[in-house]
C-alpha cells in the first residue's frame, strides 16, 4: 500500500509540474524570424473556462490548426471578471505571433462596461463562428409572432431573461427596446440555461439566449422561439423566423474570431490568417461548430478588424444609453 | 423506460468503467487521510474532468464522494481523526470500540451502515426526485430567493458553541459576497482596481484556504508532538445477530434524519452525524453506553452522515441548489460540461438521472467490497510522516487552485484565506458560516432583485411557495436561538440547586493516553490532587501524578502546582497484585 500511495504521490507531482510547466512555456519569445515561423509550440488563450462554448470552438480550431502550421498548439483558459482578464493578458504579451486567443464579441463591449478593455490594442487575425441571438417566449404565452410581443410590450412593460448584466443578450433586449420603442425590462440571470428555465417556468415574458440553449428547449417544447436576430434562419429552428422577417431588420450575435496582440510582423500576420482561414472552413471545424448550435461564419483578418469596430461603435451608442 | 435504458447503457462504456474505478481509488486514499476532505478532492479532480462527458466526469466525481464517505471512517475509528467532518461523529464511539479491541467490528459495521445509508437515500432520489422536480419548476426568482433565505438560516445551527461569534462569520461571508460586479445592473463593486474582483472572490480557494490550508497552517504552528500510533489489533470483524438487531433501530432513526439534512442546501454530513448520533441516544435503552463504544451509537453516526449523500444529491440535481459543499463545486463542474442542474434537469434529461443513480448505487456497493477486503492494508499508510502528509497537500492545493483559472492571483486568494482561517480558529469563529455567506449571498442578492424586478415586492408575498418557504426559514432561524435560550435556562435552573464547579487541575500532558481514580484531599489546609495517568492501565509508564493547590493569600486563587514540576514524584505502578510506596503527598507537602 506504501509504495502506491507513493506512485500516486509522484504521479500528482507529476501531473502538477506539467501544468506549471506547460503555462510556462508560452511567455517564451522567438524573435518571430520570418522565414522559419513558427517554429515554437503557439499558445491559444481563451477567456472562458473550459467546457463552455467559447472553449468548445477555440480548440476545435485549434486542431485544425496544428497540422496546417506545424507546431502544437497549446489552449490555455484564463477565465475570469468577464474575459477582461484574458483580454488584458493578451494585449500584454509579445506580438511575435507565439500568443493568439479566442476574441469573443465582448471585446466591443466592455469598454463600455468600464473595463479597461480596448479593441484598439489588439491584431484580429478572422472571425471563426457565430451564434445568433433568438427570442423565446413561454409555451403558453399569447404572443405567436415578433410583432404581437412588441405590439403588447408598448403597452405593458415585459420582463425579458438573459444571460447576465452586460451580456451580449442584455444589449440584445436594450437594442430591440431601442428599435422599436417597446417597453422591455431586462433580467439578468447567472448563465443562460435559468434563463432559458425562467421562461419554460413562465416566471418571465420572454428571455433572449443563443441558438444552443434555445434550440434544445425548443425541440422539448418548453419555450416558443419567436425571432432569430441573423440576416437568414437558424439551421436548427428552420421554421422560426428572423427578426427582419417579422419587420425589425436588427442583428445581434455572440461572434468569436481570433486575434494576437498589436504589432505583428507581416508575415507571421499573413501565415497565421491564411491558416486560420484554411481550418476554419474546414469539415471537421464547421460539423463541430454546427453541432454545438452555431454558425461557422468566417471573416477574413480585415472584413473582421472592421466588423469589429463596427460592433465597438454600435455598442456605444446601446450601452451608453443602457 | 426509455430514459432507464439509455441511462443504464451510458454506465456500460468501457471508458465510464476507467472513470470510475479512478474515482474509486482516488476517494477511498482521499478520504482515508485525515484532513483532506471529499470536497477538496472532487474541487481538485474537477479541474482534471472537465474535458470528459458528463457521464464519465459524473463517474469520476460522485465515485470520489461516495469513496471518501468510506476512507475518512477509518482514521476516525483507528486514530480519533475524522478524516473529514462529516466523520466527527464516528470518532465517538468508533474509537473507543477499537480501544476495546472491537476495531474490526467497528470498520465493518460502519461500511455496512454508511452503504444502507447511501442506498436507502437513492431510493429517496429516484422515488421521490419526480415530485421535487414537479415542483422545482415553479421555483422562479422569488422562490430561489426564500429558499436561499431558509438556508442562510441554518447558520445559526452551524455556528458551534458561540452563536455571535457564527452569526459574525456568516455576515463577514456574505458581505465579502458582495465584491465583483453587481448582478444586475454590471457596476463594480469593491473592486478597488483589481481586474481580477471583477468576477468576485474566487469561491474554490477560499474554501480550500478557510478549510484545508487553515489546518495545514495550524498544524505547522502547533509544536506538539502528537504521535500517535495506529491500533495493529482489528479482532472479530462481523456483527453477530444480536448485533444486526441492536443496529436496526438507530440505523432507521438516522437514516430519515440523513436524507432530510441533507436535502437542505448546505447542511451535510458532518451535521447529520451529529443530529443522528444525538437522536439515536435520545431513543436508545442504553443510552449510557454512547459514546463509550456503543455499536448503536457509530451506527448512528455513519447512516445519518452518509443518507445525506442522495438528500443532498436531490436537492442539487433537481433545484440547482448546492446540497453540500462538494455538490457546489459538482454544480460548477456539470455546468462546464453543459449540463445545467435545475428545475428543467429531471425533464430534460433523465437518461442521465437514472445513470446517476446507477454511478451511486455502484460506487456504494464497490466501495463496501473495497473497504472490507482493504481494510487490514489500509491501516499501515497512516504510518507516513505528517510533513510527507500535509507538504503533499499543499503542493496539491496550490496545483489545484492554479488549475481552475491558470492565474496565479487564485492561489494568493486561497494562501490569504488560509491565514485569515488559521487567525478564525485560533480566536473560535467557525469558518462554515462564512463559507455559507459567500456561497448564498450571491444567489440571495440576485433572486431578490431578479424578482423584484419582475413582480415587484410583491411577488415575494404573493407566491405560496416562496411565503411559505420564507416563514419555514423564520422557524429555522428561531428554532435554534430558542433551544438555545431554553437549555440556557435549565442550566441556570440546574445551578440553583446543585452548585458544581468546574475547574482544570491540570492541562493535557503528552503522555496521558488515560486517566482514572483521581482524589482530592485536604493536607494542611492545602488540597492535593492525585491520579492514575499514562499510555493505559498496566503499561510501563503509567503514574501517579500529583497537584497541589496552596489555600488562603499565599498564592493566586485557583492555581494548581504543574505535575510536570514534580515529575520525579510520581511512583511507577506495578504488577497487579503488588503495592508500591507513592511518595508524592510528602514531596508535594515540601
Amino acid at each position: 500500500m506504501t509504495r502506491s500511495t507513493l506512485r500516486a504521490g509522484v504521479a500528482t507531482l507529476a501531473i502538477g509540474a506539467l501544468a506549471l510547466t506547460g503555462c510556462a512555456g508560452g511567455g517564451e519569445a522567438s524573435g518571430g524570424d520570418a522565414a522559419t515561423y513558427p517554429q515554437d509550440d503557439i499558445t491559444l488563450i481563451v477567456q472562458a473556462a473550459a467546457g463552455g462554448g467559447s472553449d468548445l470552438s477555440a480548440r476545435a480550431l485549434a486542431t485544425e490548426l496544428e497540422p496546417i502550421l506545424g507546431v502544437s498548439i497549446v489552449v490555455e483558459n484564463r477565465p475570469g471578471a468577464s474575459g477582461s482578464t484574458a483580454m488584458q493578458y493578451v494585449a500584454d504579451q509579445d506580438p511575435d505571433g507565439q500568443t493568439i486567443g479566442f476574441v469573443p464579441v465582448e471585446v466591443a463591449m466592455l469598454k463600455h462596461l468600464n473595463f479597461d478593455v480596448d479593441p484598439a490594442a489588439y491584431d484580429f487575425l478572422g472571425q471563426i463562428m457565430l451564434g445568433p441571438g433568438v427570442l423565446s417566449v413561454p409555451v403558453d404565452s399569447p404572443y405567436q409572432t415578433l410583432e404581437q410581443f412588441v405590439t403588447a410590450a408598448k403597452s405593458r412593460p415585459m420582463a425579458v431573461g438573459n444571460s447576465g448584466a452586460g451580456s451580449i443578450w442584455e444589449a440584445a433586449a436594450l437594442g430591440l427596446a431601442s428599435e422599436t420603442g417597446a417597453q422591455l425590462t431586462s433580467v439578468p440571470f447567472d448563465g443562460e440555461a435559468p434563463a432559458v428555465a425562467a421562461v419554460a417556468g413562465g416566471q418571465i415574458d420572454a428571455a433572449v439566449g443563443g441558438g444552443a440553449s434555445a434550440s434544445a428547449a425548443y425541440a422539448e417544447q418548453q419555450i416558443r422561439p419567436l425571432a432569430v436576430f441573423h440576416n437568414e434562419r437558424h439551421p436548427l429552428m428552420p421554421d422560426v423566423p428572423t427578426a427582419a422577417e417579422a419587420g425589425f431588420p436588427l442583428e445581434f450575435g455572440g461572434w468569436g474570431g481570433i486575434y494576437a496582440p498589436k504589432g505583428l510582423p507581416a508575415d507571421v500576420r499573413t501565415t497565421l490568417e491564411s491558416a486560420i482561414q484554411q481550418a476554419a472552413n474546414s469539415p471537421g471545424f464547421t460539423e463541430t461548430i454546427e453541432k454545438s448550435g452555431s454558425l461557422p461564419v468566417y471573416k477574413s483578418g480585415e472584413e473582421f478588424t472592421a466588423f469589429v469596430n463596427s460592433e465597438y461603435e454600435r455598442f456605444g451608442t446601446l450601452l451608453g444609453q443602457g | 423506460m426509455n430514459a432507464l435504458a439509455d441511462g443504464i447503457a451510458a454506465l456500460l462504456d468501457p471508458t465510464v468503467a476507467v472513470c470510475f474505478v479512478v474515482g474509486l481509488l482516488v476517494g477511498t486514499l482521499v478520504g482515508f487521510f485525515p484532513g483532506i476532505t471529499g470536497s477538496m478532492a472532487v474541487a481538485l479532480a474537477s479541474g482534471f474532468t472537465l474535458t470528459l462527458e458528463p457521464v464519465q466526469g459524473l463517474a469520476v466525481l460522485l465515485t470520489i464522494y461516495v469513496g471518501a464517505n468510506y476512507g475518512d471512517r477509518i482514521p476516525s475509528i483507528l486514530v480519533n481523526t475524522p478524516g473529514t467532518p462529516a466523520a466527527i461523529a464516528t470518532t465517538f464511539d468508533g474509537y473507543p470500540m477499537a480501544r476495546q479491541g472491537k476495531a474490526g467490528l467497528a470498520l465493518v459495521s460502519s461500511s455496512i451502515v454508511t452503504t444502507g445509508g447511501i442506498l436507502l437515500s437513492m431510493v429517496l432520489f429516484v422515488v421521490a426526485a419526480r415530485p421535487v422536480a414537479q415542483l422545482a419548476l415553479e421555483f422562479g426568482p422569488a422562490e430561489m430567493f426564500a429558499l436561499v433565505v431558509f438556508g442562510l438560516a441554518i447558520m445559526v445551527s452551524v455556528s458551534g458553541k458561540s452563536v455571535v461569534k457564527g452569526l459574525i462569520a456568516g455576515v463577514a461571508g456574505l458581505v465579502l459576497a458582495t465584491v465583483g460586479r453587481d448582478p444586475i445592473t454590471g457596476d463594480a463593486r469593491f473592486v478597488f482596481g483589481v481586474n481580477d474582483l471583477n468576477s468576485g472572490l474566487p469561491f474554490i480557494a477560499v474554501i480550500i484556504g478557510l478549510f484545508g490550508i487553515a489546518e495545514l497552517f495550524d498544524q505547522l504552528l502547533t509544536h506538539r508532538p502528537h504521535t500517535v500510533k495506529p491500533i495493529s489489533s482489528l479482532g472479530r470483524w462481523w456483527p453477530t445477530r444480536g448485533e444486526y438487531r441492536q443496529m436496526a433501530r438507530p440505523f432507521g432513526v438516522s437514516s430519515v434524519i440523513g436524507m432530510i439534512v441533507g436535502a437542505v442546501p448546505a447542511a451535510g454530513g458532518d451535521i447529520a452525524g451529529l443530529i443522528g448520533w444525538d437522536r439515536a441516544k435520545r431513543m436508545s435503552k442504553e443510552p449510557d453506553r454512547f459514546g463509550k463504544g456503543s455499536l448503536e451509537g457509530l451506527t448512528a453516526a455513519d447512516t445519518a452522515s452518509s443518507a445525506t449523500l442522495g438528500g443532498s444529491l436531490t436537492t442539487t440535481m433537481a433545484l440547482g441548489i448546492p446540497g453540500d459543499a462538494v455538490m457546489a463545486v459538482m454544480i460548477g463542474s456539470m455546468i462546464i460540461w453543459g449540463v445545467q442542474p435545475g428545475p428543467s434537469l429531471f425533464t430534460r434529461e433523465p437518461e442521465l438521472m437514472v445513470s446517476i443513480a446507477g454511478i451511486m448505487v455502484m460506487a456504494a456497493l464497490v466501495s463496501l467490497a473495497i473497504s472490507l477486503v482493504r481494510t487490514r492494508g489500509i491501516v499501515r499508510l497512516l504510518d507516513l510522516p505528517n510533513h510527507y502528509l500535509w507538504g503533499g497537500i499543499l503542493v496539491c492545493c496550490i496545483v489545484g487552485t492554479y488549475t481552475t483559472t491558470n492565474n496565479i492571483y487564485t492561489v494568493w486568494v486561497m494562501l490569504v484565506s488560509g491565514v485569515v482561517g488559521v487567525v478564525m480558529k485560533r480566536c473560535g469563529f467557525p469558518p462554515g458560516p462564512v463559507v455559507l455567506g459567500l456561497l448564498l449571498g450571491p444567489l440571495a442578492e440576485s433572486n431578490l432583485r431578479r424578482a423584484l424586478l419582475i413582480d415587484g415586492p410583491a411577488g415575494l408575498v404573493t407566491q405560496p411557495i416562496a411565503a411559505g418557504l420564507l416563514v419555514l426559514a423564520l422557524v429555522a432561524l428561531a428554532g435554534p436561538l430558542v433551544a438555545r435560550a431554553r437549555a440556557a435556562r435549565t442550566e441556570r435552573r440546574g445551578a440553583m440547586t446543585a452548585p458544581v464547579h468546574r475547574r482544570w487541575v491540570a492541562v493535557d500532558h503528552p503522555s496521558w493516553r488515560q486517566a482514572h481514580a483521581s482524589t482530592v484531599l485536604a493536607v494542611g489546609g492545602d488540597l492535593l490532587a492525585a491520579w492514575f495517568a499514562g499510555e493505559r492501565e498496566g503499561s510501563p509508564d503509567t503514574r501517579i501524578w500529583c497537584a497541589r493547590r496552596p489555600q488562603g493569600r499565599r498564592a493566586g486563587r485557583h492555581r494548581w502546582s504543574s505535575p510536570p514540576a514534580m515529575r520525579r514524584t510520581g511512583t511507577r505502578c506495578s504488577p497487579p497484585g503488588r503495592t508500591a510506596p507513592c511518595g508524592c503527598s510528602s514531596s508535594a507537602a515540601r
